[in-house]
Protein backbone atom coordinates (compact mmCIF):
# COMPACT_ATOMS: atom_id res chain seq x y z
CA UNK A 1 0.00 0.00 0.00
CA UNK A 2 3.13 2.29 1.01
CA UNK A 3 4.69 1.24 -2.21
CA UNK A 4 1.63 1.84 -4.41
CA UNK A 5 1.03 5.44 -2.67
CA UNK A 6 4.66 6.63 -3.70
CA UNK A 7 4.19 4.89 -6.80
CA UNK A 8 0.80 7.13 -7.68
CA UNK A 9 2.36 10.15 -6.26
CA UNK A 10 6.20 10.10 -8.21
CA UNK A 11 3.53 9.11 -11.15
CA UNK A 12 1.79 12.50 -10.64
CA UNK A 13 5.02 14.39 -9.96
CA UNK A 14 6.40 13.37 -13.08
CA UNK A 15 3.32 13.99 -15.32
CA UNK A 16 2.67 17.62 -13.81
CA UNK A 17 6.59 18.23 -13.50
CA UNK A 18 7.20 17.01 -17.54
CA UNK A 19 3.67 19.86 -18.53
CA UNK A 20 5.15 22.47 -16.79
CA UNK A 21 9.12 21.60 -17.55
CA UNK A 22 7.12 21.47 -21.45
CA UNK A 23 5.13 24.46 -21.19
CA UNK A 24 6.84 26.95 -19.32
CA UNK A 25 9.04 29.47 -20.86
CA UNK A 26 12.83 29.49 -20.09
CA UNK A 27 15.95 31.31 -21.51
CA UNK A 28 18.77 30.28 -23.56
CA UNK A 29 21.82 32.40 -24.29
CA UNK A 30 22.64 31.48 -28.13
CA UNK A 31 24.64 32.48 -30.90
CA UNK A 32 21.75 32.45 -33.88
CA UNK A 33 23.69 31.24 -36.69
CA UNK A 34 21.21 31.17 -39.48
CA UNK A 35 17.58 30.76 -40.28
CA UNK A 36 15.74 28.77 -41.99
CA UNK A 37 13.17 27.22 -43.63
CA UNK A 38 12.17 23.59 -43.87
CA UNK A 39 9.03 21.71 -45.45
CA UNK A 40 7.66 19.04 -42.47
CA UNK A 41 5.25 16.75 -42.63
CA UNK A 42 2.75 17.18 -40.08
CA UNK A 43 0.66 13.83 -40.33
CA UNK A 44 3.10 11.97 -38.26
CA UNK A 45 4.01 10.57 -34.53
CA UNK A 46 5.29 14.09 -33.54
CA UNK A 47 2.43 16.00 -34.98
CA UNK A 48 1.57 16.38 -31.04
CA UNK A 49 4.65 18.47 -30.39
CA UNK A 50 4.11 21.26 -33.13
CA UNK A 51 1.60 24.18 -32.99
CA UNK A 52 0.16 25.51 -36.12
CA UNK A 53 0.05 26.74 -39.08
CA UNK A 54 0.39 30.62 -39.37
CA UNK A 55 -2.23 32.09 -37.75
CA UNK A 56 -5.67 32.44 -40.50
CA UNK A 57 -3.97 30.20 -42.78
CA UNK A 58 -5.30 26.77 -43.44
CA UNK A 59 -4.04 23.79 -41.75
CA UNK A 60 -2.43 21.27 -43.79
CA UNK A 61 -0.75 18.29 -43.34
CA UNK A 62 2.95 19.32 -44.83
CA UNK A 63 4.04 23.16 -45.06
CA UNK A 64 7.01 24.97 -44.65
CA UNK A 65 8.23 25.83 -41.00
CA UNK A 66 10.74 28.69 -39.36
CA UNK A 67 14.04 27.01 -38.06
CA UNK A 68 16.51 28.99 -36.37
CA UNK A 69 19.98 27.17 -35.87
CA UNK A 70 21.83 28.43 -32.78
CA UNK A 71 25.04 27.33 -30.81
CA UNK A 72 24.11 27.56 -27.17
CA UNK A 73 25.38 28.34 -23.82
CA UNK A 74 24.88 24.44 -21.86
CA UNK A 75 23.63 25.19 -18.53
CA UNK A 76 22.87 23.17 -14.98
CA UNK A 77 19.42 22.30 -13.38
CA UNK A 78 16.68 24.25 -15.55
CA UNK A 79 18.86 26.79 -16.55
CA UNK A 80 19.85 27.90 -13.48
CA UNK A 81 23.89 27.87 -13.49
CA UNK A 82 25.56 28.95 -16.54
CA UNK A 83 28.24 26.27 -17.94
CA UNK A 84 31.24 27.51 -20.12
CA UNK A 85 30.32 24.61 -23.06
CA UNK A 86 28.04 25.11 -25.82
CA UNK A 87 26.29 23.39 -28.22
CA UNK A 88 23.92 24.04 -31.10
CA UNK A 89 20.15 24.35 -30.92
CA UNK A 90 17.72 24.43 -33.04
CA UNK A 91 14.33 26.40 -32.18
CA UNK A 92 11.59 26.20 -34.73
CA UNK A 93 9.42 29.34 -34.52
CA UNK A 94 5.57 28.85 -34.94
CA UNK A 95 2.50 30.88 -34.17
CA UNK A 96 0.62 29.21 -31.29
CA UNK A 97 -2.59 31.56 -31.73
CA UNK A 98 -5.26 30.91 -29.28
CA UNK A 99 -4.20 27.07 -29.12
CA UNK A 100 -1.78 25.67 -26.06
CA UNK A 101 0.59 26.99 -24.82
CA UNK A 102 -1.38 30.21 -24.11
CA UNK A 103 1.74 32.42 -25.41
CA UNK A 104 -0.75 34.24 -27.78
CA UNK A 105 2.07 34.29 -30.83
CA UNK A 106 0.99 35.68 -33.84
CA UNK A 107 4.46 37.09 -35.11
CA UNK A 108 6.16 34.28 -36.01
CA UNK A 109 7.58 36.33 -39.38
CA UNK A 110 8.53 39.12 -36.94
CA UNK A 111 10.69 36.53 -35.29
CA UNK A 112 12.26 35.19 -37.89
CA UNK A 113 13.15 38.74 -39.21
CA UNK A 114 14.21 39.56 -35.73
CA UNK A 115 16.31 36.42 -35.86
CA UNK A 116 18.10 37.21 -39.23
CA UNK A 117 19.02 40.93 -37.81
CA UNK A 118 20.85 39.33 -34.96
CA UNK A 119 23.05 36.38 -36.87
CA UNK A 120 26.42 36.23 -35.39
CA UNK A 121 29.38 36.08 -37.64
CA UNK A 122 32.94 34.15 -36.19
CA UNK A 123 34.32 37.91 -36.55
CA UNK A 124 31.67 39.84 -34.84
CA UNK A 125 30.23 37.40 -32.10
CA UNK A 126 26.32 38.61 -31.66
CA UNK A 127 24.85 37.20 -28.68
CA UNK A 128 21.03 36.52 -27.89
CA UNK A 129 18.63 35.55 -25.08
CA UNK A 130 15.95 33.29 -26.69
CA UNK A 131 12.51 32.61 -24.98
CA UNK A 132 10.74 29.47 -25.62
CA UNK A 133 9.01 26.71 -24.39
CA UNK A 134 9.37 22.89 -25.51
CA UNK A 135 11.77 20.53 -26.18
CA UNK A 136 14.66 19.54 -28.47
CA UNK A 137 14.21 15.82 -29.05
CA UNK A 138 16.29 14.41 -32.12
CA UNK A 139 14.86 10.81 -32.27
CA UNK A 140 10.85 12.33 -33.04
CA UNK A 141 12.34 15.34 -34.57
CA UNK A 142 10.77 18.19 -32.13
CA UNK A 143 12.15 21.47 -31.45
CA UNK A 144 11.47 24.19 -28.94
CA UNK A 145 9.73 26.54 -30.05
CA UNK A 146 11.17 30.43 -29.69
CA UNK A 147 9.15 33.00 -28.57
CA UNK A 148 11.42 36.15 -28.41
CA UNK A 149 14.77 37.03 -29.01
CA UNK A 150 16.92 39.90 -26.99
CA UNK A 151 19.82 40.88 -28.48
CA UNK A 152 22.57 41.11 -25.40
CA UNK A 153 26.38 42.28 -24.99
CA UNK A 154 27.85 39.32 -23.93
CA UNK A 155 27.08 35.85 -22.92
CA UNK A 156 27.47 36.13 -19.19
CA UNK A 157 23.78 37.56 -19.18
CA UNK A 158 21.87 37.41 -16.15
CA UNK A 159 18.07 36.22 -16.86
CA UNK A 160 15.60 36.75 -14.32
CA UNK A 161 12.65 34.22 -14.94
CA UNK A 162 9.80 36.89 -14.14
CA UNK A 163 7.17 35.17 -15.30
CA UNK A 164 8.11 31.59 -13.69
CA UNK A 165 8.57 33.56 -10.40
CA UNK A 166 4.98 35.29 -10.89
CA UNK A 167 3.52 31.81 -12.23
CA UNK A 168 4.34 30.29 -8.76
CA UNK A 169 3.69 32.72 -6.86
CA UNK A 170 0.02 32.70 -7.98
CA UNK A 171 0.00 28.40 -8.13
CA UNK A 172 1.01 29.05 -4.45
CA UNK A 173 -1.47 31.38 -3.60
CA UNK A 174 -4.46 28.85 -5.32
CA UNK A 175 -3.60 26.35 -4.02
CA UNK A 176 -3.81 28.03 -0.28
CA UNK A 177 -7.15 29.21 -1.83
CA UNK A 178 -8.33 26.22 -2.54
CA UNK A 179 -7.28 24.67 0.72
CA UNK A 180 -9.24 27.54 2.49
CA UNK A 181 -11.95 26.83 0.66
CA UNK A 182 -12.31 23.26 1.35
CA UNK A 183 -11.99 23.60 4.88
CA UNK A 184 -14.59 26.29 5.33
CA UNK A 185 -17.12 23.83 3.21
CA UNK A 186 -15.83 21.25 5.87
CA UNK A 187 -16.31 22.93 8.90
CA UNK A 188 -19.56 24.24 7.28
CA UNK A 189 -21.33 22.08 4.99
CA UNK A 190 -20.10 18.24 5.45
CA UNK A 191 -19.98 18.04 9.23
CA UNK A 192 -22.90 19.63 9.87
CA UNK A 193 -24.49 17.10 7.96
CA UNK A 194 -22.47 14.46 9.57
CA UNK A 195 -24.19 15.35 12.62
CA UNK A 196 -27.78 15.12 11.45
CA UNK A 197 -27.19 12.14 10.13
CA UNK A 198 -25.51 10.56 12.71
CA UNK A 199 -28.12 11.88 14.99
CA UNK A 200 -30.88 10.21 12.89
CA UNK A 201 -28.77 7.21 13.08
CA UNK A 202 -28.69 7.44 16.55
CA UNK A 203 -32.24 7.49 16.31
CA UNK A 204 -32.91 4.43 14.12
CA UNK A 205 -30.95 2.63 16.43
CA UNK A 206 -32.43 3.33 19.82
CA UNK A 207 -35.65 2.61 17.31
CA UNK A 208 -34.86 -0.69 16.21
CA UNK A 209 -33.50 -1.71 19.73
CA UNK A 210 -36.87 -0.71 21.28
CA UNK A 211 -38.56 -2.85 18.42
CA UNK A 212 -36.06 -5.98 18.89
CA UNK A 213 -37.02 -5.32 22.58
CA UNK A 214 -40.14 -5.75 22.02
CA UNK A 215 -40.16 -8.53 19.45
CA UNK A 216 -38.14 -10.18 21.58
CA UNK A 217 -40.07 -9.67 24.80
CA UNK A 218 -43.21 -11.44 22.40
CA UNK A 219 -41.09 -13.85 21.31
CA UNK A 220 -40.22 -14.92 25.05
CA UNK A 221 -43.57 -15.36 25.49
CA UNK A 222 -43.28 -18.40 23.35
CA UNK A 223 -40.71 -20.01 25.42
CA UNK A 224 -41.54 -22.80 27.66
CA UNK A 225 -41.26 -21.88 31.42
CA UNK A 226 -38.37 -23.24 32.99
CA UNK A 227 -38.82 -26.48 34.58
CA UNK A 228 -37.78 -26.59 38.08
CA UNK B 1 -12.06 28.81 -33.78
CA UNK B 2 -9.32 28.41 -31.68
CA UNK B 3 -10.28 31.66 -29.91
CA UNK B 4 -14.35 30.01 -29.52
CA UNK B 5 -12.65 27.62 -27.74
CA UNK B 6 -10.80 29.45 -25.64
CA UNK B 7 -13.28 31.95 -24.66
CA UNK B 8 -15.84 29.16 -24.31
CA UNK B 9 -13.71 27.17 -21.77
CA UNK B 10 -12.18 29.86 -20.07
CA UNK B 11 -15.68 31.02 -19.26
CA UNK B 12 -17.01 27.85 -17.69
CA UNK B 13 -13.62 27.80 -16.09
CA UNK B 14 -14.39 30.72 -14.94
CA UNK B 15 -17.20 30.85 -13.97
CA UNK B 16 -16.52 27.73 -11.28
CA UNK B 17 -13.58 29.74 -9.56
CA UNK B 18 -16.47 32.84 -9.68
CA UNK B 19 -19.02 30.51 -7.92
CA UNK B 20 -16.67 28.72 -5.64
CA UNK B 21 -15.36 32.26 -4.50
CA UNK B 22 -19.05 33.38 -3.76
CA UNK B 23 -19.73 30.75 -1.93
CA UNK B 24 -16.70 30.85 0.39
CA UNK B 25 -16.75 34.81 0.63
CA UNK B 26 -20.49 34.36 1.34
CA UNK B 27 -20.30 31.27 4.03
CA UNK B 28 -17.26 33.42 5.81
CA UNK B 29 -19.41 36.17 6.43
CA UNK B 30 -22.32 34.23 7.74
CA UNK B 31 -19.73 32.64 10.07
CA UNK B 32 -18.69 35.93 11.19
CA UNK B 33 -22.27 37.19 11.93
CA UNK B 34 -22.99 34.25 13.74
CA UNK B 35 -19.43 34.28 16.31
CA UNK B 36 -20.34 38.32 16.40
CA UNK B 37 -24.08 37.51 18.02
CA UNK B 38 -23.09 34.96 20.23
CA UNK B 39 -20.18 37.02 21.29
CA UNK B 40 -22.97 40.01 21.98
CA UNK B 41 -25.50 37.86 23.22
CA UNK B 42 -23.86 35.34 25.13
CA UNK B 43 -25.96 32.59 26.43
CA UNK B 44 -28.95 33.29 24.74
CA UNK B 45 -31.09 30.64 22.45
CA UNK B 46 -33.38 33.03 20.99
CA UNK B 47 -32.73 31.17 17.58
CA UNK B 48 -35.14 34.17 15.82
CA UNK B 49 -33.28 37.04 17.00
CA UNK B 50 -30.23 35.50 15.77
CA UNK B 51 -31.51 34.12 12.43
CA UNK B 52 -32.78 37.47 12.04
CA UNK B 53 -29.34 39.31 12.86
CA UNK B 54 -27.30 36.88 10.24
CA UNK B 55 -29.99 37.26 7.62
CA UNK B 56 -29.80 41.18 7.79
CA UNK B 57 -26.27 41.05 7.78
CA UNK B 58 -25.98 38.56 4.88
CA UNK B 59 -28.42 41.28 2.92
CA UNK B 60 -26.28 43.95 3.91
CA UNK B 61 -22.85 42.32 2.38
CA UNK B 62 -24.83 41.03 -0.59
CA UNK B 63 -26.02 44.91 -1.20
CA UNK B 64 -22.32 46.18 -0.61
CA UNK B 65 -19.36 46.47 -2.87
CA UNK B 66 -17.18 42.63 -1.84
CA UNK B 67 -19.58 40.71 -3.34
CA UNK B 68 -19.02 42.59 -6.48
CA UNK B 69 -15.14 42.09 -6.53
CA UNK B 70 -15.45 38.74 -7.13
CA UNK B 71 -16.41 39.20 -10.54
CA UNK B 72 -12.78 40.49 -11.21
CA UNK B 73 -12.05 36.93 -11.25
CA UNK B 74 -13.36 37.18 -15.15
CA UNK B 75 -11.61 41.15 -15.53
CA UNK B 76 -8.00 40.51 -14.62
CA UNK B 77 -7.15 37.00 -16.60
CA UNK B 78 -8.92 39.04 -19.39
CA UNK B 79 -6.59 41.91 -18.82
CA UNK B 80 -3.51 39.51 -18.57
CA UNK B 81 -4.52 37.63 -22.21
CA UNK B 82 -4.46 40.80 -23.57
CA UNK B 83 -1.33 42.41 -21.80
CA UNK B 84 0.28 38.50 -22.92
CA UNK B 85 -1.04 39.48 -26.66
CA UNK B 86 0.72 43.11 -26.73
CA UNK B 87 3.43 41.95 -25.15
CA UNK B 88 4.42 39.16 -27.12
CA UNK B 89 3.94 40.56 -30.67
CA UNK B 90 5.31 43.51 -30.55
CA UNK B 91 9.21 43.65 -30.83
Amino acid sequence: MRKLKIALWSLIVLIVGSLLHYNLPQHDVVRITSTEVIRMDFSGLNRFFFAQADSASAELTTRDMRLINTVKRQTWILGFFQRPSEKVMVYRNEDTGWNWPPYFKFDSSDLQAEASANVSSPDTEQWAVITHYGWRNRYFTVYPNAIAIRPIDGPDATVIPWFNIFFFITMGVLALLVRAMWRQFRERTIDPALQDAGEAWDKVDAYADEKRGRVRRWLDTWRGKPRG
Amino acid sequence: MAFLRLFIFGFLALSVLYLALSIYFRSLTRERLEKEWRADNPGSDDEAAHDAYVEAGIREYNAGIRPKLILLVYVIPTVLVIAALVIINTN
